[in-house]
């Protein structure tokens, strides 16, 4: 993770926040897919690591998608437009866009999340955290939760080196790939399952689950334009929420 | 300071561990707890981290007393809970598996130092002061700007204790601290703990050996089995007796000659393995030029290079740094490597913390590529080939036992090489549980190797090796962490692998082991080869190991009176 850059990740995060609460409220597919398009993919390719986020949110977005349609593609009470029918299942038109709308927030969400938290300078956000004095049970919180995603990469590459090591042949092919993907997985999940109360103790013994003020390591790299941009953007959009939700209503 | 008062500590339904032992250790002592693999000295180590309570599946009976105040268990779901963000406070502990203790919230061993007492509010100046203080004495001034992650064994292992000396803790427990330390920085953790003693903190350290050397007063708690065998002084310690409790010394050779307490046990890839010399008839004194055309040397290295990449956000070695091992001249890397290990020849490779034993290592089995040179394993030139296509041919020992296994009982994991290898399942199972016996684990097939101590996990490690029949055993830090019978067991195992036609190119601080089992070392130094370390004359290369009578081979004098109740040392290392 390239250590220099623009914005503070404190600001990174809320504006992937914002964006998703945006995303919600709004509601309509031009704005996701306006959303995903002019955001999500360029982020993605300007990250430095598109292939990783790339793979992490198929990983993620797939299995969800694939669910959403096969729920609401073939289960879709309200569904008039009868393309198939399979007994006590029917493909309704209705079912499937309602599918695909469903399927392009999630993609949106995903791709949101996954990229600011794959690409989050995880010490620089909890130095800031600290130096703007938020809730030590807010930086615990959001701190282990995101200091789990490095965590499974590191432990993700050691088991496909382990398995490397006695025999796993991964070659070049995407197939090859997606078989080597799929067999760390199981050893993956088991093994954090495993770790994840032992990770908890071990973050507890070294303190950081304790009360008090805590201190930085780490200067400063928040701005007070940036502080002043965080208030002001978190104020427009909780506006701009509650607006369009009432003319929604009114509408 | 600190004092545990254990009736009884069981694991889920298993044996009672640590039945009538007492421990106090006062302000400024130091105390070694000593005992084999099994024997709960992992099991105290987490009592005293206060790890007891809410851990679910574990009853303790007895008391803990911390600076004056008594916590009781009865081993009901009613016993009180230890707040283990106040109790670190007091009491810190390093735990086996450094990369485990990795707050993964850090982008340098700088931060990854200051973690600690910046969670407990210490001022910035002060935190900066007290961080660079620590790393002056543990040597690791010249890594503080180094990603954490990517540091080699021991210059963790240091990072890791240099993160429980910075909080100056009342109290400062460690589970085996100079495993995988070389001779200098074990020096200077000694010297770290030793101040920290002068200014008034309790030092615990576990192991399975004692120590060559310690404080003058250091005292000694030796444990077997759960009970208490041994309290008293360190110097005392040593006339005690305490190898009949597998106790051993560290630094002293295997204990290889005897060859008794054998038993007849196959090695599964071997079955040839009772001949002795004649499989291609090559002992490596024997074949002082290569062995001849036919048979290509296991092993081949001609003017390696290699780098790693430096990861983006880490600094620089800076100039300014001294030239010590950590970062070699241009970086850590490796250079003009040239090696040749001959079938039937144990070559040990040693050098300080860093300079490069693990890169070489992993050169041999595909999982690091050269950026120069060439490296040939059985007649095969390693070159863009998957890293799997060599596991058939090269068995591979991590450093870090974690990062090894990864499979859900003991049993698979040792049948996946074999599996991967091509070998039909039932097969695969029978070798793997053969490999098991080798090991003596034959008991804990089922048991997820989480649930083993650290030394089992470890010779589960091993036992993959050997159930995959690679012809090369590369070997990273293989005793490292082990109690004695593992030790002298392995060394058995590798000289028969040898003399069987393998080869075992092994990492190791072990000198004692090294000089007893290979026949030659070759030493490293910032990436390169150095003629010989200074301590040592040259009559170790080309070393000859006079053989064993074939009858005495066979047993590896392991596992002798083990019982189930080993597997309740468990969740040792585990933190
Ligand atoms: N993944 C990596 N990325 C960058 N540098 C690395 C990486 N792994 C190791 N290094 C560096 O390469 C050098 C050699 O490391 P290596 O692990 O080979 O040492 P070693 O001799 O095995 O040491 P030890 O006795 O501590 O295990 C060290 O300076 C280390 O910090
Ligand atoms: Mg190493």
């Amino acid at each position: 993770m390239p250590r220099r850059r623009t914005l503070n990740p404190l600001t990174e995060l809320l504006g992937a926040v914002l964006l998703v609460v945006l995303v919600l409220v709004v509601n309509r597919w031009e704005f996701s897919l306006a959303v995903l398009l002019l955001v999500v993919v360029p982020a993605v390719l300007v990250s430095g690591q598109p292939r990783r986020i790339g793979v992490a949110i198929v990983l993620v977005a797939g299995p969800l998608l694939l669910s959403s349609v096969l729920l609401h593609g073939l289960f879709f009470p309200e569904g008039r437009v009868v393309l198939l029918d399979l007994g006590p299942a029917r493909v309704t038109q209705e079912g499937l866009v309602f599918a695909a709308l469903m399927g392009l927030r999630m993609s949106v969400f995903t791709g949101v999340l996954l990229t600011t938290a794959m690409t989050l300078d995880l010490p620089d956000l909890i130095a800031t955290m600290t130096h703007r004095g938020w809730n030590r049970k807010l930086v615990f919180i959001i701190g282990s939760a995101l200091g789990l995603l490095p965590h499974v990469a590191l432990r993700a590459r050691q088991i496909t080196r382990a398995q490397q090591a006695r025999g796993l042949v991964v070659g070049r092919g995407p197939l090859s790939r997606l078989r080597a993907l799929l067999m760390v997985t199981t050893p993956l999940v088991i093994g954090l399952l495993v770790d994840a109360s032992e990770r908890n103790h071990m973050l507890e013994a070294r303190g950081f689950s304790s009360s008090g003020p805590r201190t930085s390591y780490l200067p400063d790299t928040d701005t007070a334009a940036q502080r002043t941009g965080r208030r002001v953007a978190t104020v427009a959009v909780l506006l701009f929420a509650a607006a369009w939700l009432v003319i929604g209503a009114v509408a | 300071m600190i004092t545990v008062r254990s009736e009884s500590f069981t694991y889920d339904d298993g044996v009672p561990l640590l039945s009538g032992v007492q421990l106090a250790v006062g302000a400024g002592e130091y105390v070694v707890v000593a005992g084999a693999s099994g024997s709960g000295k992992t099991t105290l180590a987490r009592l005293l981290a206060g790890l007891v309570g809410s851990d679910a599946g574990c009853r303790f009976r007895g008391s803990i007393t911390l600076a004056g105040e008594t916590v009781r268990f009865d081993g009901s779901p009613a016993d009180p809970r230890i707040d283990r963000a106040a109790w670190s406070a007091a009491v810190a502990f390093v735990s086996q598996g450094a990369w485990g203790q990795l707050s993964m919230m850090s982008a340098t061993v700088a931060e990854e130092i200051a973690f600690g007492p910046s969670n407990r509010g210490v001022p910035t100046e002060e935190l900066r002061r007290s961080v660079h203080d620590v790393a002056a004495s543990l040597r690791l001034t010249s890594l503080l700007g180094r990603d954490p992650r990517r540091l080699s064994g021991g210059q963790l292992q240091r990072t890791i204790i240099a993160a429980a000396v910075v909080q100056r803790p009342r109290v400062l427990v460690l589970d085996e601290p100079f495993h995988g330390l070389d001779e200098d920085s074990a020096a200077e953790v000694a010297a770290a703990l030793d101040a920290l003693r002068g200014a008034g903190t309790a030092v615990v350290v576990c192991d399975a050996m004692l120590p060559r050397s310690g404080p003058a007063d250091a005292r000694v708690l030796a444990l077997a089995e759960g009970h208490p065998v041994f309290s008293g002084l360190l110097t005392e310690a040593r006339w005690a007796g305490l190898r009949r409790y597998g106790i051993g010394t560290a630094g002293d050779p295997p204990g290889l000659p005897d060859g008794l307490g054998s038993r007849t046990g196959g090695l599964g890839s071997h079955p040839d393995d009772g001949e002795p010399t004649d499989h291609a008839g090559v002992r490596p004194q024997d074949s002082p030029t290569g062995a001849g055309a036919a048979t290509p040397s296991p092993v081949v290295l001609t003017d390696v290079g290699f780098h790693h990449p430096t990861g983006a956000g880490e600094s620089a070695p800076t100039s300014d740094t001294r030239s010590d091992s950590d970062t070699g001249p241009a970086g850590a890397g490796l250079s003009g490597i040239t090696l040749t290990v001959r079938a039937g020849e144990i070559v040990a490779v040693r050098g300080p913390n860093g300079s490069g034993k693990t890169t070489l290592l992993q050169h041999l089995n595909g999982l690091h590529r050269a950026d120069t040179g060439t490296v040939s394993v059985l007649g095969q030139q390693i070159r863009r080939q998957p890293t799997g296509t060599f596991a058939g041919d090269v068995g591979y020992l991590f450093q870090d036992t974690d990062q090894q296994l990864f499979e859900r009982t003991v049993l698979r994991e040792v049948a996946y090489g074999p599996l991967a290898a091509g070998v039909r399942r039932s097969e695969a199972l029978r070798r793997a549980a053969d490999a098991l016996d080798v090991v003596g684990l034959g008991f804990v097939r089922e048991l997820h190797p989480y649930e083993l101590g650290f030394v089992q996990r470890r010779l589960v490690a091993l036992a993959s090796i050997i159930a995959t029949g690679s012809t090369v055993w590369v070997l990273d830090e293989p005793t490292g962490g082990l109690d004695e019978s593992a030790r002298t067991g392995l060394a058995r195992l590798l000289r028969r692998h040898a003399r069987s036609g393998g080869a075992v190119v092994m990492a190791t601080h072990d000198a004692a082991f090294a000089t007893a089992v290979a026949h030659r070392t070759i030493w490293l130094d910032g990436g390169r080869l150095v003629p010989d370390d200074p301590g040592t004359d040259g009559r170790m290369d080309g070393r000859t190991v006079e053989a064993e009578p074939a009858d005495r081979r066979r047993g590896l004098g392991w596992g002798h009176g083990r019982t189930a109740g080993e597997a309740q040392d468990s969740q040792d290392g585990r933190s």
